[in-house]
């Protein structure tokens, strides 16, 4: 119990943020050093996660800010979701971040390592609140920095981009704010425990409106199904490194945010049908439009929105099986869907183009991306030794433990998405390791996000032998872990049963923080 | 009719959210969509203040030590509104940063013809 | 025919605000915590303003979140307007010597104001956001009125990122001192004085500074475009 006297769960916001609002003055004494700062910090947060892991299964950690007793104050709840969620959040960013040290070239670059870092702190502080207007503010720091970072590079496709999802999640938050009004309203309190402590004293249909507000809301970020028509835009004209975090964490926690909502705040267990029936409508469109793409970005980005589905399918659920299930479904899309855009993320700066097939014999070139490529592919469909077999196979054993024969039809619907999942990255699997019979001279098509840089290569026909290692180095380090969480799932049972816990039992939740 | 004096802030604030949508639904030019989601951002604060209202009430400030203090509006609903108001003034800056680089490419801002992101 | 269905959907989101309103009274008092605030705000945190002890001591955090929303706004808008290609500079008229010379000498009585503003915000209504407010409008009136004169970036960057560091830096204090974050941990003083209210003040005032460099950052960005 001595650990959580000095490692507070407030570190874990408030040094990033510290960090982010240093970088500038770093870029005075050197401009080369500035990329070196995200890293530091998500390291540090990686640390402190860990660290309070084992702590927080044992008995979640209540910090109030500012000294005064929970409801009069802003709370943070460090339970196993938040730590979990904060870990994952900080493995992600600290690869990706390592990534970009060679990726990020042209543009404002102290600015991108700016809002990259406030990204990722944002979405720490969305997972560790336990107010609900504090949720909100940091949910907006992570939303506008992501419009910010996907029109970065202020091209054509990604200047509109931005502006079509700018629009889209300002209504989202809008539809949040005019929730959480009515929510006040008729609770007086904005602490989380306390309205969920009081939920039950007002009539349904006056819980319902700020409930349905709010899975709007949060849905146009975590991109459901009539909502996410801002997503395949956006995810495929951001930067790589960009669209690895967009998908890998950003989208999840407006899922995660839902979550807690539903779960914890409204308790609502009748809603979790239309949930489910909306994941899998969202899994259904996902997987469809994924198939026929011939852009590799849009193509992994349709595929985000179908994961998006399964994962808020296994939410629904509702057992504490499932849920364990969907969080570990998190972990898994997290982990695979990175890997994925970072290793594309040369292949298209060596081609040119982001057309599947101008990829062709790209394994001769690059293998070791390639390789990777095929690694996070094989995850994400589900084969055996990689993480993907666990997560899907315990989301199929949370369903049969039901024992309805409305969810065995519902089964079949995920599974079938799985195969046609299958086909589309079989096919890219195929143009990139067996070359077909047109050699392309000239394969600068469309849809060129680094443009200016790749004309620079072309002309000087460098011949680059594969990615550079700064790039390798994340890319090895994600597939180890896939491969290892692969084999040795009982490693996350531990978190994953806590966490599942902490969402459903809502009376220890409100005991944990009014005491 | 009092039902209408007693809830008119509530629907002025609504009325302001409603057009704000309108707005957002069936203009095409980006200018006139930024204004909208301005629109809608002014009812949604609207709202937040006129929940913190009580009746005769008197700002929360006491000037002069010892002031009554039955009839302070509620402070809350304030911070929140000042918070509301700044995030509202980020997303407008940024979505008029982003209509000028639209323009410089694009020369027109109707929405309707920026749409080279097909499938 | 997007009309229509633009009509049909906003007829039924007014029906279910219609419907979610009837439970609210107006009117009425109807929060614990304000009824604590006000009550106990002035023993607590020393302010006289209950808003500035909300917004800066109870709900500290929330402040901070919005500080750095505005300061990711100005970031993104300076790294979206910054691979711009500069059109090459078009000729301008100079303005006449009375509306320089009238733009020059109200500039430092409006930043007084805004200094009046921001220091007195535990005090009377007003505050960090406001005062910084009226110190950009300061600063576009004298890009209006004498176009020539420019801030430079790099002061701009300076104080933007140095207030920011101070609010942090002031909470990692409070930290250090008692265990809680934003912990107030200077001397609560004599209510209604100008030196009361332990960090308040204090905060405010890097609050003034943040907001004030951050909004005419985004003017000189905006300004700099239609050059």
């Amino acid at each position: 119990m001595e650990i959580s006297n000095w490692v507070n769960p407030i570190l874990l916001i408030a040094v990033p943020l510290a960090f982010a609002f240093s970088i500038p003055l770093f870029g005075f004494i050197s401009k080369r050093v500035e990329r070196f700062i995200p890293p530091l910090a998500m390291l540090f947060n990686l640390v402190i996660s860990l660290i309070l892991m084992p702590e927080v299964i044992k008995r979640p950690i209540v910090v109030s800010l500012a000294g005064f007793p929970p409801p009069f104050c802003i709370n943070l709840f460090a339970g196993p979701v938040g730590i979990l969620f904060s870990a994952v959040i900080a493995l992600v960013g600290f690869l990706v971040s390592i990534y970009a040290l060679d990726y990020i070239k042209e543009g404002a670059e102290e600015k991108y390592h700016m809002l990259y870092l406030s990204l990722l702190t944002g979405a720490t502080g969305v997972v560790l609140t336990g107010d609900i207007f504090n949720l909100f503010v940091f949910f907006e720091i992570l939303c506008i920095s992501s419009y910010a970072l996907v029109g970065y590079l202020g091209n054509r496709a990604g200047v509109e981009s931005a502006a079509k999802y700018l629009i889209q999640g300002s209504v989202g938050s809008a539809f949040i704010l005019i929730g959480i009004a009515l929510l006040y309203g008729q609770f007086g309190t904005l602490n989380m425990a306390d309205i969920a402590g009081n939920i039950h004293s007002v009539s349904p249909i006056q819980i319902f409106i700020p409930l349905v507000l709010f899975i709007v809301g949060f849905g146009i970020e975590g991109a459901i199904f009539p909502l996410n028509a801002w997503l395949p835009d956006a995810h495929s004209s951001a930067p790589s490194t960009i669209s690895a975090v967009l998908s890998g964490i950003a989208i999840k926690i407006g899922i995660y945010a839902i979550a807690r909502v539903v779960f914890t705040i409204f308790g609502a267990s009748d809603m979790l049908l239309f949930l489910v029936l909306l994941g899998l409508l969202t899994l259904l469109v996902g997987e469809l439009s994924a198939f026929s793409q011939n852009n590799i970005k849009r193509m992994l980005a349709y595929s985000s929105i179908g994961q998006i589905g399964l994962i808020l399918f296994a939410l629904g659920i509702g057992t504490d099986y499932g849920i364990a299930a969907g969080l570990f479904q998190f972990i898994t899309h997290a982990l695979s869907k990175s890997l994925l855009f970072l290793a594309t993320g040369y292949m298209i700066y060596r081609v040119g183009s982001m057309e599947i097939s101008s990829l062709e014999g790209i394994g001769k070139k690059m293998p070791l991306s390639s390789l990777c490529f095929t690694i996070g592919a094989f995850s994400l469909i589900g084969l055996p030794p990689f993480v993907g077999f666990p997560s899907k196979f315990w989301i199929v054993l949370s369903v049969l433990e039901k024992h309805s024969t409305l969810y065995i039809v519902f089964i079949g619907i995920v599974l079938l998405g799985t195969v046609i999942e299958a086909a589309y990255f079989f096919k890219v699997i195929q143009v990139l390791y067996f070359k077909g019979d047109t050699e392309e001279t000239d394969p600068i098509v469309n849809k060129i996000p680094e443009a200016s840089v790749v004309q620079e290569v072309k002309s000087s026909n460098a011949v680059k032998t594969g990615a550079p290692i700064v790039a390798l180095i994340p890319m090895v380090i994600l597939v180890l872990l896939i491969i290892g969480i692969g084999i040795y799932p009982k490693f996350l049972g531990d978190i994953l049963n806590s966490s599942s816990l902490e969402l459903l039992d809502r009376i220890k939740y409100i005991q944990g923080v009014l005491r | 009719m009092s039902f209408l004096a007693d809830y008119i802030y509530y629907i002025g604030a609504f009325g302001l959210i409603l057009i704000g949508l309108y707005i957002l639904l069936t203009k095409h030019n980006l200018i006139k969509m930024i204004i909208g989601i301005c629109v809608l951002d002014t009812g949604v604060n609207l709202l937040l203040v006129s929940l913190g209202y009580i009746k005769d009430g008197t700002a929360p400030i006491f000037s002069k030590p010892g002031l009554a203090s039955e009839n302070m509006v509620d402070p809350t609903v304030q911070a929140l509104v000042l918070t509301a108001i700044v995030i509202g003034v980020a997303v407008m800056a940024m979505a008029l940063s982003l209509a000028i680089r639209l323009y410089q490419h694009y020369g027109t801002l109707d929405m309707r013809k920026i749409k080279e992101q097909r499938w | 025919m997007r009309r229509i269905i633009g009509l049909i959907l906003l007829i039924i989101i007014a029906l279910g605000f219609g419907l979610s309103l009837t439970e609210i009274p107006f009117a009425v008092p109807k929060t614990k915590v304000g009824r604590y605030y006000i009550d106990k705000g002035i023993d607590q945190t020393g302010a006289v303003n209950i808003v500035t002890s909300v917004v800066l001591n109870y709900r500290g955090f929330d402040t901070l979140g919005e500080v750095t929303v505005l300061f990711i706004a100005a970031t993104g808008l300076g790294a979206i307007l910054a691979t711009v290609k500069k059109k090459p500079g078009r000729e301008f008229v100079p303005s006449s010597l009375v509306l320089s010379t009238g733009c020059r000498s109200l500039f430092p009585f409006i930043l007084l104001f805004a200094a009046y503003i921001f220091l007195h915000g535990h005090l009377t209504p007003g505050g960090g956001f406001q005062g910084g407010a009226i110190i950009a409008s300061a600063f576009l009136l004298v890009y209006l009125g004498c176009r020539e004169r420019r801030v430079k970036e790099r002061s701009i960057k300076a104080i933007e990122s140095s207030a920011g560091l101070i609010f942090v830096i002031i909470g990692f204090l409070g930290l250090a001192v008692s265990g809680y974050f934003l912990f107030n941990f200077l001397p609560r003083g004599i209510p209604n004085t100008l030196l009361s209210a332990g960090i308040i003040p204090i905060i405010y005032i890097a609050i003034g500074f943040k907001v004030g460099s951050e909004l005419t950052g985004i003017i000189d960005g905006l300004i700099e475009e239609s050059e």
